[in-house]
């Protein structure tokens, strides 16, 4: 058995392995067993099934019909609700992630100076991510309230704050100040890449006559880009998978929000399989999210190219 | 380029050049800090500590406060035996919390015993086919869970395991990608030798593994226990589909149970939902301070990827 790749190349395309050489494969496969079961069981199998199941109609219960491409079709053309769901995720992904990159770059570079207090600012800032999610999403449906601190603190300023949860206009922008919050994660790691860029960059800018703005735009981002990139890419992948703070915030009573305004893709696959039982129609919202987590993924590869800096090109 | 950086303070500050390098950098302009740097800080600090203090605020709130939706930013009064309240009421909340604990130890347990083992054999062990299924390995991160969840759920049906805790804690004594890649980085980095030395010895390779390399790998068995533990205790989509019976709940669909069955009548007790919030949230700062070393040893720098 020479299951010969172009990469294990070598030693594997001896014709027979060794005695010793075998019962080290034997070993390998048998400490690889419990990832490899798993992923038949819990990872191919059900996206086999899935595929299956996106092409027919099933409630579960009763056999499934084979309607071969028709959900897709329904979701794609026929279903206003979907394409509503397809657009708040990405207006939610598109606010939400570079926001929080931002904010984040902006602390850390905050911290990164020689300040006194750097740690309690950086706890401080950190503590917030690590609240659980739905912990989050209860605080956040007391701060949102109609008299919540959030609308306190804009009375201070004269400003009277609309009820975030309970309208159309606002229960999006109510769901980026929330994942806002989280902007602790990417500040520290940030402010853990700033302070392994090598300061003789900094002093060479210093004595060219740059000042900190530039210093800023022209060492410290290049130098993070890659890490920016690693966040960016991660951040997409999640937000498209928004769910649980949705779920949480604007529940039970008005689940999806106000006219759909708050109905992410999750939140529509979850409601069309567990409370419906649409099975295959909820199997194909999942294929289609995927195809949209791909594609963001792949586009943002695509540009990398573009904007993100590594070492060892410049030399 | 070869330049030394400044990344590790603790360097001794007998070399003079290192000295002269530090003093310099209070005096480049990208460092240095002003007032302004001080007040926007203080600011973002407090409108991010605004809704934890609220949190606080709340939970020690009285229930006539929160009937009347008067709650304040600063705690007004302090009704600490609500504390105590939320576990001698009528909500189940010591029930969540026991729940979630089973839930979250079988958990770590399953993540903890198979993804050293897999991990160490993909960095140590030599096998035809073992690059193509490494590929395999880091491919699946991308694929989303919302595709295998409800084949999933239909496959724990017919075991008849919807309403208990297996379908939470049994997938997770088959290790995933993200615990299998980082410990196989952990173990190409260990030296050889020892294992090596063991293996001439006549320790066959589980031997290698029981009694050479856990002792070693510790650190990262522990990042991973904490990174599965934060995950588990916060899921709330897992326990929302597979939890019905309020029994059967962990703490974080718990809290959120209370507040959507009491909406409809009165206005949920947000004191002791805010404590249940507490109860939540509590565990994770102190599993983050306790481990955050071991965190750092892991040397990952998507440290807190695993924590939401």
């Amino acid at each position: 058995m020479s299951i010969a790749t172009p990469r294990a190349a070598g030693s594997v395309r001896r014709p027979r392995l060794s005695k010793r050489r075998r019962q080290e494969a034997l070993w390998f496969y048998l400490f690889v067993s419990p990832w490899i079961i798993g992923f038949l069981v819990f990872l191919l199998g059900p996206m086999l099934s899935s595929l299956y199941l996106s092409m027919t109609d099933w409630d579960s219960f009763t056999p499934a019909k084979w309607v071969g491409f028709d959900n897709y079709k329904t979701l794609l053309t026929k279903d206003p609700v979907f394409w509503k769901a397809l657009w708040n995720t990405c207006y939610y992904a598109a606010i939400s992630v570079p926001l929080s990159l931002l904010l984040g770059l902006w602390f850390a570079n905050l911290l990164n100076k020689q300040i006194r207090g750097r740690k309690l600012f950086r706890t401080l800032i950190y503590l917030p991510t690590l609240v659980p999610l739905v912990a989050t999403a209860m605080i956040f449906k007391i701060v949102l309230a109609p008299h919540g601190p959030l609308n306190q603190l804009l009375g201070l300023f004269g400003i009277e704050g609309p009820d975030w949860l309970l309208e159309e206009a606002w229960v999006k922008p109510a769901l980026v100040v929330l994942s806002v919050w989280g902007a602790g994660s990417a500040t520290v790691l940030f402010l853990a890449a700033m302070r392994g860029i090598p300061r003789e960059l900094y002093e060479a800018a210093e004595v060219d006559g740059a000042g900190p703005v530039r210093q800023f735009w022209s060492i410290t981002v290049p130098q993070l880009t890659p890490i920016i990139f690693f966040n960016l890419v991660m951040g997409l992948i999640a937000a498209f998978q928004v769910f649980s703070q949705v779920y949480v915030i604007t529940g039970p009573n008005l689940r999806g929000g106000p006219n759909y305004a708050s109905t992410t893709v999750v939140m529509l696959l979850f409601d069309q399989a567990f409370s419906f039982f649409h099975m295959g129609y909820a199997s194909a919202i999942s294929w289609l999210l995927f195809l949209v987590i791909l594609g963001f993924t792949i586009a943002a590869f695509q540009t990398a190219r573009r904007w993100v800096f590594y070492e060892s090109e410049v030399k | 380029m070869m330049v030394a950086t400044i990344s590790t303070p603790l360097e001794s500050t007998s070399d003079p050049a290192e000295h002269q390098r530090r003093r310099s950098g209070g005096r480049v302009g990208a460092f240095r800090a002003s007032p302004f740097t001080y007040a926007t800080l203080m600011i973002v600090t407090a409108l991010l500590s605004v809704p934890l203090v609220f949190v606080v605020s709340v939970a020690l709130a009285s229930d006539q406060t929160v009937n009347t939706n008067a709650f304040t930013i600063l705690p007004s009064a302090f009704h600490w035996e609500n504390f105590v309240r939320v576990f001698s009421s009528s909500l189940p909340m010591q029930r969540f919390l026991l729940n979630s604990i089973i839930i979250s130890t079988g958990a770590v347990a399953g993540q903890v015993l198979s993804s050293g083992l897999v991990g160490y054999a993909f960095a140590r062990l030599r096998a035809p086919g073992k690059n193509v299924l490494f590929m395999v390995v880091i491919a699946t991160m991308m694929i989303p869970t919302q595709i295998t969840m409800i084949p999933q759920f239909i496959l724990f049906k017919e075991l008849g395991w919807v309403n208990t805790f297996l379908p939470l804690i049994v997938p997770n004594f088959f290790s995933n990608a993200f615990n299998i890649f980082l410990m196989r980085q952990f173990v190409s980095r260990l030296s050889r030798e020892m294992d090596e030395a063991a293996m001439v010895d006549g320790l066959g390779f589980f031997g290698v593994y029981r009694r050479i390399m856990l002792p070693m790998l510790t650190p990262a068995l522990i990042a991973i226990g904490i990174f599965t533990l934060t995950a588990t205790w916060g899921d709330f989509m897992g326990p929302l589909i597979y939890l019905n019976d309020e029994s059967k709940m962990s703490l974080a669909l718990g809290v959120q149970y209370i507040v959507s069955t009491s909406q409809a009548a009165q206005s949920p007790p947000w004191n002791l939902v805010m404590v249940g919030s507490i109860l939540l949230t509590a565990p994770m700062i102190a599993v983050y301070y306790l481990g955050q070393r071991y965190l750092y040893e892991m040397d990952i720098t998507g440290g807190s990827a695993g924590i939401k």
